[in-house]
């Protein structure tokens, strides 16, 4: 007979063995990215999984290679204007549609989100040749426009301003606000966690997007990083530990976005008005 | 001046009319309560005052002018809500003055303003707290200093003590009350509390389904309710109420019988006519007027009791199970049970028309 306490024990023991096999697994890419820019591209083949001494090396062939300064301007600038495009937009939208009642919202907005059923590589085309008419191939107008009203984005704020206390905008009214007002002074404070949570996830989605700039972003000075990298390592001998060089400096900017709001990410996912 | 008047306000969502055609008169400085039951349309009459709703037709005036149209902001009305509406990013200072600092008030005077409300509702020490570090009395406090900084025309208050428990609530009705007393202003105030109604209102309001049913100081509407409907909203415990035949009677008086009660006949009296005999009518007694000596007497089965020390209800039943409410200063010596004779002054006793309008 198994007592109640050994019971417990071997429970949380093997709750912390799964768990950590789940972290493991989460972080293992990381590891192997950060181990792989210190290996050649033979000890990365050969899946040499402790840390070699061809940092140097590889860091002087990725900034030999590419423009890092100019790919990561390009990176950052299309992130930046894209992430606060999309959430003034898809918030605003979410808001509306949650704050405004009118014959057609719910019509609309079911519309809406059978956009999501749309692949996008379904999209791709349609997208090209209007981007195409509008002369904006090998433009990062290009790259943000498509993005900026996110069906998924308009759903989390449509989702999340259920949350948002109607007195709220009734005090406001009353104090004197504009609708316009009302959103910018006391909706945006109030739905920060909100924010965060979408900023984080636009962020990355934005700074990761591979194929969409792939298709019009053309000429070497308009590329971002995720092309530069995925260019280095798909030449005919490519340079394995340069890749992952890349790789873990594309990392960065993410990981300190997640990091520095992770705290209102977990609130903004957990319902942000308290 | 700040009185409130509406003239034939009507409201309605789409093709469901919910407020139809309010006639009232609100002096300036006077306390009046809105209540009814959940739904009546208490609160939507209050947003409509307020501009938060639009006024499908009618007339609405706040100081003689017409406000039909106008802005919220505009109509010199102040509204504390049920959930407080505190902007939460704000602090208690910021929270009051962000009216004054919005309406382009310079900082030094919105100080001044924010500092005298604190003063009133002794806030002093919350000003740089935000409102989740403050209690459910404090975080109401800072609503109402918020509605006073702005020196409103009339004041509207939405339940605001709906969210507080028992024993804050009276003590915030008692800060409420000494508000209006000292500021002397009109105050419009929704309840579905009729205890609250009661002790605060100059002039209570009693509305059902978007109708109102009587207008009248607490007192007048506890004593000559004008229909079933307000005999049995104010006052608590209700009023009692059975059913009865018009046997006879004349002018000033009508004998009612009740044929639940064995046959007892009561002798109501009445300004005008008596109904017709035959006449189904409803009488109505107040528990608190039952009393050890009374010409109407109604012989009754104790069904259960309640203790609450300064009175003891029975509620108790007639032989044709009819339940009736007796509320006794003293403490009786019955059991759960015991046969008994509820007595009661036939001249506290109302009557109802079968159409629930009262019979004077």
């Amino acid at each position: 007979m198994i007592s109640y306490g050994l019971k417990q024990r071997l429970s949380s023991i093997a709750v912390y063995i799964i768990l950590g096999l789940m972290a493991f697994i989460s972080i293992f890419p990381f590891l192997w990215m950060v181990v792989g820019a210190t290996n050649s591209t033979s000890d990365i083949i050969n899946g040499k999984m402790s840390f070699g001494s061809a940092l140097l090396l590889n860091a002087t062939t990725f900034f030999t290679q590419v423009n890092v300064p100019l790919i990561f301007w390009n990176s950052a600038k299309i992130t930046i204007i894209a992430t606060v495009l999309t959430l003034l937009i898809s918030s605003l939208a979410g808001y509306g549609f949650e704050i405004f009642a009118s014959r057609f919202r719910e019509r609309l907005y079911t519309l809406m989100l059978l956009t999501l059923m749309i692949p996008f590589a379904a999209l791709m085309i349609p997208l090209f040749m209007l981007m195409g008419k509008f002369g904006l191939i090998n433009t990062h107008i290009a790259v943000v426009l498509p993005t900026i009203a996110s069906a998924f984005i308009i759903f989390y704020f449509r989702q999340s301003t259920k949350a948002f206390p109607h007195e709220l905008r009734d005090a406001a009214r009353v104090d004197g606000l504009k609708e316009w007002q009302i959103f910018l002074l006391i909706y945006m404070p109030v739905m920060r966690s909100t924010y965060a949570a979408a900023f984080i996830i636009v962020f990355m989605t934005i700074w990761n997007s591979y194929l969409w700039p792939l298709v019009v972003l053309q000429s070497n000075d308009t590329k971002t990083i995720t092309l530069v990298i995925s260019s280095l390592g798909s030449a005919y001998y490519p340079d394995y530990g340069a890749v992952m060089i890349g790789t873990v400096l594309a990392t960065i900017p993410t990981l300190f976005v997640f990091f520095a709001m992770q705290r209102q990410f977990v609130e903004g996912m957990l319902g942000s008005v308290k | 001046m700040s009185d409130v008047t509406l003239r034939d306000v009507r409201k309605s969502f789409g093709a469901v009319e919910v407020i139809k055609g309010v006639d009232l008169d609100i002096k300036s400085g006077e306390f009046v309560v809105f209540v009814g039951p959940s739904g009546c349309g208490k609160s939507t009459l209050l947003r409509m005052i307020a501009g938060l709703e639009t006024i499908t037709s009618g007339d609405l005036a706040i100081g003689g002018d017409r406000m039909n149209e106008v802005d919220p902001s505009q109509r010199g009305i102040a509204m504390v809500f049920q959930s407080y509406a505190l902007y939460p990013h704000m602090t208690v200072r910021e929270n009051m003055g962000f009216a004054l600092r919005f309406a382009g008030m310079p900082k030094e005077e919105i100080r001044k303003q924010v500092d005298e409300a604190a003063r009133i509702l002794e806030l002093e020490p919350l000003m740089d707290r935000k409102p989740k570090a403050l209690s459910g009395g404090q975080r109401q406090r800072v609503a109402i200093g918020r509605a006073i900084v702005r020196h409103p025309k009339v004041f509207l208050f939405d339940e605001p003590l709906s969210n507080l428990d028992a024993e804050l609530r009276v003590h915030m009705r008692i800060e409420i009350a000494k508000l209006h007393r000292d500021l002397g202003a009109t105050i419009v105030y929704v309840t579905h509390d009729q205890v609250e109604a009661m002790t605060l209102a100059d002039k209570i309001v009693v509305l059902r389904s978007g109708i109102v049913e009587q207008v009248g100081a607490p007192l007048e509407l506890y004593d000559n309710p004008a229909n079933l409907f307000v005999a049995g909203f104010i006052g608590s415990p209700k009023m009692n109420f059975l059913k009865g035949v018009v046997e006879g009677g004349g002018t000033g008086r009508a004998d009612v019988r009740l044929p639940d009660f064995g046959g007892a006949v009561v002798p109501v009296a009445l300004k005008g006519d008596a109904p017709a005999a035959g006449t189904p009518v409803t009488l109505g007694i107040r528990p608190s007027q039952f009393a050890e000596s009374g010409d109407a007497a109604l012989p009754v089965t104790v069904d259960m009791l309640e203790h609450l020390g300064a009175e003891t209800l029975i509620y108790a039943r007639s032989a044709a199970s009819d339940l009736v409410t007796i509320a006794s200063q003293s403490r009786p010596n019955v059991e759960i049970g015991d046969t008994l004779t509820a007595r009661f002054p036939s001249s506290a006793a109302l009557l109802f028309g079968a159409d629930g309008k009262r019979i004077y």
